[in-house]
């Protein structure tokens, strides 16, 4: 079930932001939203099993992606070792912490492609749109990352996902 | 302690790493595993959306179909006109050409493509299309529609490929100017324009000029239409010209690509 459940809203994501959300003009420049997904799994499972995950979804990133290999790879690494290193020392049944860790994390992501295009990319510049890139994938993720993080925890709430990471998993509804 | 020092070590590793894929473009022969296991739903999500979509604009939405099709029989008599004079002037081309002993031109086999997915980010401008190498796929082919040149092959799996577009940063097309003659890159830059790089402020380029691939990078046949001259600028101390095109493609709604497969070794040795 846990497994299947996983599985289902990966994939889903994958395809959600590789194949429907570029054709929908009002929706451009969206955010990658596996980055909830990662902090997700990082908050509510055990490492033998998050971690794996978030690698291979960073496998499949890199691969779908014309991005140097190892750059969704790295970040989702780090986005799950920074997230399970604060979850030690904060409460993570704390809205306002989710909150902000999502939004964050979309914007270290942007600083690293920006650090790839200006120091390891063929032009090494900093690229013309990167001021719009980034405000637009800003102003989604705080208008839907919270909500999006949240709205999965409810979901594995009710349909009864067992967890039995390190940490228990918040209360999505307050 | 030992917990800061093996954050760096990794940190270290982890930049190298980048670095070197950055640079080499290398998957580590990973590259396709993604591709695989992802393309099949891509695939199926893609032809259902335009299912819906052909249901609705062959059944329901016929209203200015009648109207359009009246301005396209207008237009269509104009370029059968203008057809009929390529036509004569294409058969005077082969005429002299054969009075001067060119050898013909080696004909490249073309596959058509659907696209079923494009780049997560905001930042690479990359396509996943539904041919791979059991369609005779391989990196670095180039991909083309009538229009213009779309991009080339940067990853082929079995049956699914990813395509990196023109208008990538990390893309660059050696080109002419139809016109003049005079030859610069086009690199990628944004979503609807690129930079026309290295021309020569001696050469004649003017606004509008059609920018066309020069053959020379070893990619795309020379010929293939890229896009028009949307602005000039001019730097005193600069000997090059600051030239921004328009692509003639409209990356944003692609649906179906063609990727020209390399000719035949069979055909080459024939006219040898």
């Amino acid at each position: 079930m846990r497994y299947g459940f996983y599985i289902s809203i990966s994939l889903f994501l994958l395809i959600l932001q590789t194949t429907i959300l570029p054709y929908i003009p009002v929706v451009q420049g969206m955010y990658d939203l596996l980055i909830p997904f990662v902090i997700f799994i990082s908050i509510c499972l055990p490492i033998r099993e998050s971690l794996p995950f978030a690698l291979a979804l960073g496998l499949i990133m890199d691969n779908l992606s014309g991005s140097p290999f190892g750059l969704y790879l790295t970040f989702y690494l780090w986005l799950f070792i920074s997230v399970r290193f604060i979850i030690k020392f904060l409460r993570v049944s704390n809205k306002f912490f989710l909150s902000v860790v999502v939004i964050f994390a979309v914007l270290v992501e942007n600083i690293l492609m920006i650090a790839i295009f200006t120091f390891f990319g063929p032009v090494r510049q900093l690229p013309v749109d990167a001021f719009v890139v980034v405000t637009q994938q800003f102003l989604w993720a705080l208008a839907t990352g919270p909500v999006f993080l949240l709205s999965l925890l409810a979901l594995a709430k009710r349909l009864n996902i067992q967890w039995d990471g390190a940490a228990q998993p918040p209360n999505a509804y307050g | 302690m030992v917990l800061i020092v093996g954050v760096i070590i990794l940190i270290t590793v982890n930049v190298i790493l980048l670095s070197f894929s950055s640079k080499s473009q290398s998957t580590f022969g990973l590259g396709r595993v993604g591709l695989s296991l992802v393309s099949p739903f891509q695939e199926l999500v893609t032809r259902s959306i335009r299912f819906a979509r052909d249901i609705w604009e062959h059944y329901f939405f016929l209203v200015s179909v009648a109207h359009e099709n009246k301005n396209l029989k207008k237009s269509l008599n104009q370029f059968v006109g203008k057809s009929n004079q390529w036509h004569e002037m294409d058969l005077a081309n082969s005429r002299l050409r054969n009075l001067l002993n060119f050898q013909k031109a080696p004909t490249n086999k073309v596959v058509a493509a659907e696209v079923i997915g494009k780049d997560p980010s905001g930042w690479f401008k990359t396509i996943i299309i539904d041919k791979g190498k059991s369609d005779g796929l391989q990196k670095g082919l180039p991909v083309v529609l009538p229009t213009g040149i779309v991009g080339q092959v940067i990853e082929a799996a079995g049956h699914y490929s990813k395509v990196m577009l023109v208008i990538d940063r990390n893309s660059a097309v050696d080109a002419l100017v139809q016109r003049s003659r005079a030859r610069g890159i086009i690199k990628g830059e944004s979503a609807d324009q690129c930079r026309f790089e290295f021309v020569l402020r001696k050469h004649d380029v003017q606004i509008d000029d059609t920018v066309i691939a020069s053959g020379l990078d070893g990619v795309y046949p020379k010929g293939l239409r890229i896009g028009r001259v949307a602005d000039i600028s001019q730097r005193n101390s600069d000997i090059f010209y600051e030239i921004t095109v328009a692509p003639f493609v409209d990356y944003e709604k692609l649906e179906e690509v063609l990727v020209i497969l390399p000719p035949q070794k069979q055909n080459i040795a024939s006219q040898q």
